[in-house]
């Protein structure tokens, strides 16, 4: 079971690199912020995965929680900032 | 018993991979903001949702399991509002969508 | 200035969410001494959540909520409790913030009076943390221009 987690790990890391061109080569800001938002699910997983990994998934729980809720928050605020009017 | 347990777990675990990588590739692939928001915002959250329950049935019945479970009633509900309020601020903003027979 | 939400979804999920991320942030500063936690990331986890209402909700809304100085208070309110900890293991007999001088007061061994003057250093922490965030996060988001000046100029009209 052990390296089925790690398997879908790498499998996590790997689609978080596809990603990241998004991110970079996405014309205008709108397509960062979404992508952003993608890669913040995506590491969701990850960090449970790692808690799997060392043993421990107790403390891992928590800290994906506070992420997610980081996520969601921050990426309400940069939907407000980007409203004005062209 | 034990194995029904794995096994239901690793069915929900590749079904969430399974739908992140469409989403991902949606991602990359299609041809505007709206559409690529259509494939990011719903496909990451149904893909969030199985890997979390599939974690959770690995788990077994205790403490754990109830803070996973937690954790996925709250992605299920904030990541809609967040596409919604990012696709608003778009629109506001002055982006047009796109109709077929454009350049991309 | 921060002008309100139009959108009922938005309002409404931020009103759904916000006493479970409160109460979550209270979790997290409990169990500092177990777990990763204590008293300034559950302070910083407060601070945000206010900070998601005033995103939505506005900036004339939120002041009527939550006046200036109801959140300074609160952040002095901290700090009191942190120093005043201290200072009662001094006036006890012992060495400033030195814990296990509580048991005279809370009859209960020393250890275990240890671990409950930490509990409510980090407490104190987590209030001050909150208030802080939230007033410089509420100041900087009126850009310079308060809501007396934009009347005023309304008023005598524009000079341009």
């Amino acid at each position: 079971m052990n390296e089925f987690f790690v398997a879908v790990g790498l499998g996590m890391c790997l689609l978080v690199f596809l990603v990241l061109y998004r991110v970079i080569f996405g014309p205008g800001v709108f397509n960062r912020i979404a992508a952003i938002s993608a890669i913040g699910t995506k590491t969701l997983i990850i960090l449970l995965v790692l808690g799997y990994v060392y043993n421990r998934v107790d403390m891992f729980i928590d800290i994906s929680m506070v992420y997610a809720l980081l996520n969601f928050i921050g990426c309400i605020a940069a939907a407000k900032y980007l409203e004005m009017e062209r | 018993m034990a194995y029904i347990i794995a096994a239901l777990s690793i069915l929900c675990i590749l079904g969430g991979l399974f739908f992140f990588t469409t989403a991902t590739i949606g991602l990359l692939r299609f041809p505007d903001f709206f559409t690529r928001l259509h494939a990011t915002g719903k496909g990451d959250t149904l893909a969030v949702f199985l890997c979390l329950i599939g974690f959770a049935i690995h788990e077994g019945l205790s403490l754990t399991a109830l803070k996973i479970v937690v954790i996925a009633a709250f992605m299920f509900l904030a990541q809609p509002t967040a596409t919604h309020a990012i696709s608003r601020a778009g629109i506001r903003h002055g982006l047009k969508p796109w109709v077929k027979g454009e350049e991309k | 200035m921060i002008i309100s939400s139009d959108d009922i979804i938005i309002k409404t999920i931020a009103r759904i969410f916000v006493p479970f991320i409160q109460l979550y942030a209270l979790y997290v500063i409990m169990h500092g001494h177990y777990s990763p936690g204590g008293g300034f990331q559950g302070g910083v986890i407060l601070g945000a959540s206010l900070a998601l209402l005033l995103i939505t909700h506005g900036y004339d809304e939120m002041r009527r909520r939550i006046p200036e100085g109801v959140v300074i208070l609160l952040g002095s309110v901290g700090v009191l409790i942190y120093a005043g900890i201290g200072l009662t293991c001094l006036l006890l007999g012992g060495n400033y913030l030195d814990y296990s001088q509580l048991s005279v007061i809370l009859h209960v061994d020393p250890a275990h009076a240890r671990s409950l003057g930490i509990l409510g250093v980090e407490l104190g922490v987590g209030f001050t943390v909150m208030a802080i965030m939230y007033s410089i996060f509420f100041d900087i988001s009126t850009g310079g221009i308060l809501p007396s000046d934009e009347k005023r100029s309304e008023e005598w009209g524009d000079n341009e």
